[in-house]
């Protein structure tokens, strides 16, 4: 069985690689090379999932060992429980990315080479998929570094506009800096393992014997290195810059699965490398998610770009996901294991619903795009009569991501709140008083959230359309359509039927927490359905479903023999007696205004009006209305850095004199302190 | 089991029945005080029923989510009648969900609503919905709160549990942290159902309009289901607060006695806080705009003190 499993992903892997290479063979043919790489990653992520699927169905851990002839790097792979569930969500929204990408694609037919897409694409997949799978901190940094590369080329796969080569830049920098923290943490557990391996097997047995004062300094190299692609505040700033430069097609496995490979880096790394875990770690974990959530949210609120709001949205969701790793780390290092477990579900149960949502909607932008030609919502409006099935899709994608039952989003965001609540059989009283705290900052960003999405929604799709483009739109192709359709019924699936998730999010628990909590969490109840259970309360999605259409199929009976024939007479709406134009409408703008005077302190909102006049001061010509937020991270944190960091390269310039005698004494003189360093 | 399927039958009919009464209360008592003689109590039944008989003109800029926004906003509120404690402590469908489900379906309801308001191209829908989701952000996370020391207070936040521990212990609501729970949901309530000082239920003016700015473009059938559902929220978050707060003489079974009792005790109950509403709405004059986060502010605070000082406690 192990055998067959491991066939499944090797054979997965090398079609993936296979995709990418036939796809730069097709000279002539770019888009037959293209699709034929494409359709080679929608059947590699089938084997991947069905390698996925049985691995976790029997709680299998596959060893994957490729011994090469005096090899100095180890290059060992491994299957365990954790990396299985990762896999899966990584290879399911790839097959729907690879299915969409196929209509997708056509918008760069003779603008770009979509040869190159179709490479890169497809090794952006794989490496991925291998980052997960890495059982050696060498292969890790190899593989990881070749997922930045990979996807820096992605996001700068329209390079001709400017702002795409600055955000894939920032995205490359800040990945990088990002890297380098990662080998440092990996060097000084290195220094403990005793071994030239950097097997992750020597890492495991690390933390016991590391010293408290090495191991606080890897736990935040590690959160900051991990950070930066999690997109946690304040690291945030690449991110939405690139997600949005990025193709949709790209856009969506970036901001779906790419950031929650950060969140394993932190599962291995505060699970298995460094325990046991002080009681602080969660705590700063905590709060890090928190903020994250809450800032995230906030400046998703005033974005008008949709692809941007949709990125600044990612940082909220990856915030709660990174909620629920701190409240797990937290209960593991006061002893409760099953509490512990409690979170760590709802943590894991809120990333594959983050990867799903989070894809449906921003390939619903991406159709946006293909229709309008515009991300701009402002210019948007009444798309719902003209993109009808793409509509309901973004609808069902904005309800789950607003936590609105009975879609996916809510139940793992009452799996956060139940682990919240359980956070009083903490001994401490103050990291009790924090995580209710956080309770609070979850159900502001939720609310928050649903405004957000009510806007995204109502102001693109709704009412009357704003300008030529959105008036002119048409529906996309159906490829497009049947794989977000494939992504909208996921949801409501992973909403109503939360038993069958939590069993395979527990055999990933049973791995790593070595605590079996489904039994205490599921029961059966008088009607037979199974619902989910905590301590405090259990809940049915299944049972209000079924209650919500039996009560509509009552409403409308009753109504219908009241009165059987309801006419509805069509009129243009009363705007106080002129016509209704699309200037009359609320804007996003309008509609985000109360917050930005409520939260002024963070936005510092700065609105200028310029108006010309035709007779000075009689008549008006225009009036330009200008509007923004402050950017307050990039002037009080980055640009504070950035200075430092040039006046330091500053100060150390006289050293670089260009002479190569002068380097030539520089390497004789290094060579001997290291020498007397090394002889002593 | 008939009990079983009794019970929320007749938890149904009561909400479905009595909201508007509710509201024909508040309204009438309100003009008694301001010596008017008012409207009946029954006036809005009538409303009711010539809505109902009427068609409806529907904005040619709408969509389906117009059509469709009524019977959501109605169907939600009701499955959170079937999950609410109304007369006996004991729900049969209390599995289907707790309080964090009650409080994302009034989302729900919510979400569609502003939907609504911003589907037909008209300013003010939008005004009104956007001010809808300021609102209820603020006091979204104050209600939580709340909920949550009930909830620590009992070991539970299933509503059933909470209202019969409450019954049979009813010591704990002495708590202080209880108390300050119970005054930052009033204040909730309040701002939740759109009554002064938060809102104006009687005027659709451009200035106060908040929650009436929404369903501005509603008719007939429409305006009915949502009128309906928006009185149904009233009464609806009234018994969640009586239950909870003064859960005495709901039954704690499935007698037929105890629901006759029970049924007196809680018309006179919710009668009592319709009318403070009344005196709250008599005394304040609606309050400006971005004063309301002000307010909201003050009910999270007295939530966090709530959560914090039963942490303390303890």
């Amino acid at each position: 069985m192990v055998e067959h499993t491991s066939h499944l992903f090797v054979i997965s892997i090398i079609l993936y690689f296979a995709g990418s290479l036939f796809a730069l063979c097709f000279y002539g043919w770019q888009r037959v090379g293209n699709y034929i790489s494409l359709i080679l990653a929608a059947i590699a992520s089938c084997f991947s999932i069905a390698t996925a699927v049985v691995a976790l169905s029997d709680g299998l851990t596959i060893r994957l060992d490729f011994t090469v002839y005096h090899a100095i790097i180890k290059y060992n792979f491994l299957l365990d429980p954790v990396s299985t569930y990762f896999i899966l969500a990584i290879s399911v929204i790839g097959f729907v990315a690879a299915v969409y990408s196929i209509g997708y694609t056509r918008l760069y037919v003779n603008k770009c080479d979509t040869r190159f897409l179709g490479f890169t694409y497809n090794i952006f997949l794989a490496s991925m998929l291998l980052v997960v799978t890495a059982n050696n901190a060498v292969v890790f940094m190899i593989v990881w570094e070749l997922m930045t590369v990979v996807s820096f080329f992605l996001v700068i796969y329209e390079h001709e506009n400017p702002a795409n080569m600055k955000a894939g830049f920032m995205y490359l920098i800040m990945a990088h800096i990002g890297a380098v923290l990662l080998s440092v943490a990996f060097f000084i557990m290195f220094a403990y393992t005793g071994t030239w391996d950097f097997g992750f097997d020597d890492f495991r047995k690390v933390g016991s014997h590391m010293p408290l004062i090495y191991k606080n300094v890897v736990f935040f190299l590690v959160i900051i290195g991990f950070g930066i692609k999690a997109g946690i505040f304040p690291l945030h700033l690449w991110l939405p810059m690139a997600h949005p430069a990025a193709p949709s097609n790209v856009s969506m496995v970036m901001s779906g699965v790419m950031i929650k490979t950060a969140i394993y880096g932190f599962i291995r790394f505060y699970f298995e490398f460094l325990t046991p875990c002080p009681p602080w770690w969660g705590v700063v974990v905590l709060i890090i998610g928190a903020s994250s959530a809450l800032l995230g949210i906030l400046y998703a609120l005033t974005e008008r770009d949709i692809k941007t709001l949709l990125a600044y949205s990612s940082i909220e969701n990856n915030g709660i996901i990174i909620i629920g790793i701190g409240l797990s780390m937290i209960f593991k290092s006061y002893n409760l294991m099953a509490l512990s477990s409690l979170a760590m579900m709802a943590g894991l149960y809120h990333l594959v619903n983050h990867a799903v949502f989070k894809s449906l909607l921003f390939g619903c932008a991406g159709n946006i795009y293909y229709a309008t030609h515009t991300k701009n919502i402002e210019e948007l409006g009444g798309l719902i009569k003209r993109l009808r099935v793409t509509a309901p899709l973004f609808l069902v994608g904005a309800l789950a991501i607003s936590a609105i039952p009975p879609l996916n989003g809510f139940l793992s965001e009452w799996l956060i709140f139940q682990s919240i609540l359980n956070g009083f059989h903490i001994p401490s009283v103050i990291v009790k008083i924090i995580t209710i705290i956080c309770g609070a900052v979850v159900a502001l960003t939720g609310a928050l959230v649903a405004t957000c999405f009510v806007k995204a929604f109502g102001i693109s799709f709704l009412a009357m359309p704003r300008s030529d483009h959105a008036k002119k739109a048409k529906e996309v192709p159906v490829i497009m359509l049947v794989s977000m359709g494939l992504l909208a019924s996921l949801c409501v699936f992973l909403g109503i039927f939360p038993v069958k998730v939590m069993m395979v999010i527990n055999s990933v628990n049973i791995h790593l927490l070595n605590t079996n909590i489904l039994p205490a969490i599921t029961s059966y109840d008088w009607l037979h359905t199974k619902s989910v259970q905590t301590n405090f309360t259990e809940i049915s999605p299944k049972s209000a479903t079924v209650l919500g259409l039996m009560l509509l199929a009552v409403t409308f009976g009753v109504l219908t023999l009241i009165k059987p024939r309801f006419v509805k007479k069509i009129y243009e709406t009363w705007t106080c007696g002129i016509s209704p134009e699309p200037r009359l409408e609320y804007t996003a703008t309008a509609f985000t205004r109360p917050f930005k005077t409520i939260f002024s302190n963070l936005y510092r909102p700065q609105s200028e009006v310029r108006t010309e006049y035709s007779v000075p001061n009689f008549f008006v010509k225009s009036m330009t209305y200008v509007s923004d937020v402050a950017p307050i991270f990039e002037k009080y944190f980055y640009s504070p850095v950035a200075q430092f960091v040039l006046s330091m390269s500053n100060m150390v310039r006289w050293v670089h004199t260009g002479s190569i005698h002068i380097y030539l004494t520089y390497i004789f003189i290094t060579l001997i302190i290291l020498i007397l360093f090394v002889g002593k | 089991m008939t009990a079983e399927i009794i019970l929320p039958i007749l938890q149904i009919l009561v909400v479905v029945g009595f909201s508007p009464l509710v509201k024909g209360f508040i309204n009438k008592i309100e003009a008694r005080l301001q010596c008017r003689r008012g409207a009946s109590m029954f006036q809005p039944y009538y409303n009711l029923v010539k809505l109902f008989r009427k068609d409806a003109v529907v904005s040619e800029t709408s969509s389906w989510i117009f059509r469709a926004t009524p019977y959501i906003t109605f169907i939600s509120v009701l499955i959170i009648s079937l999950l609410v404690p109304v007369l006996s402590s004991q729900v049969p469908l209390n599995f289907t969900g707790d309080i964090i489900l009650i409080i994302y379906l009034f989302a729900l309801a919510r979400f569609f609503l502003v939907l609504t308001s911003l589907d037909t191209g008209s300013a003010f829908g939008g005004m009104g919905g956007s001010r809808e989701m300021m609102v209820s952000s603020m006091a979204e996370p104050a209600m939580i709160l709340s909920f949550f020391t009930v909830a620590l207070t009992v070991n539970s936040t299933n509503l059933s549990n909470i209202t019969s521990t409450l019954l049979n212990n009813s010591i704990l609501l002495l708590n202080p942290s209880l108390i300050l729970a119970f005054a930052a949901l009033t204040i909730v309530l309040i701002a939740e159902t759109g009554r002064i000082p938060v809102d104006n239920p009687f005027t659709h003016l451009e200035l106060t309009m908040i929650h009436e700015g929404m369903m501005l473009e509603f008719s007939g059938r429409y305006l009915a289901l949502v009128e309906w559902a928006s009185s149904m929220k009233l009464l609806l978050l009234l018994t969640i607060l009586v239950n909870i707060f003064f859960p005495w003489g709901i039954a704690g079974g499935l007698t037929f006695s105890g629901l006759i009792i029970a049924f007196a005790l809680y018309v006179v109950k919710i009668g009592f806080f319709a009318f403070l509403i009344v005196i709250v709405e008599m005394s304040f004059a609606k309050i400006r705009l971005f004063r309301i986060p002000n307010l909201l502010g003050t009910a999270f605070i007295l939530s966090i003190l709530a959560v914090i000082s039963l942490y303390v406690v303890r």
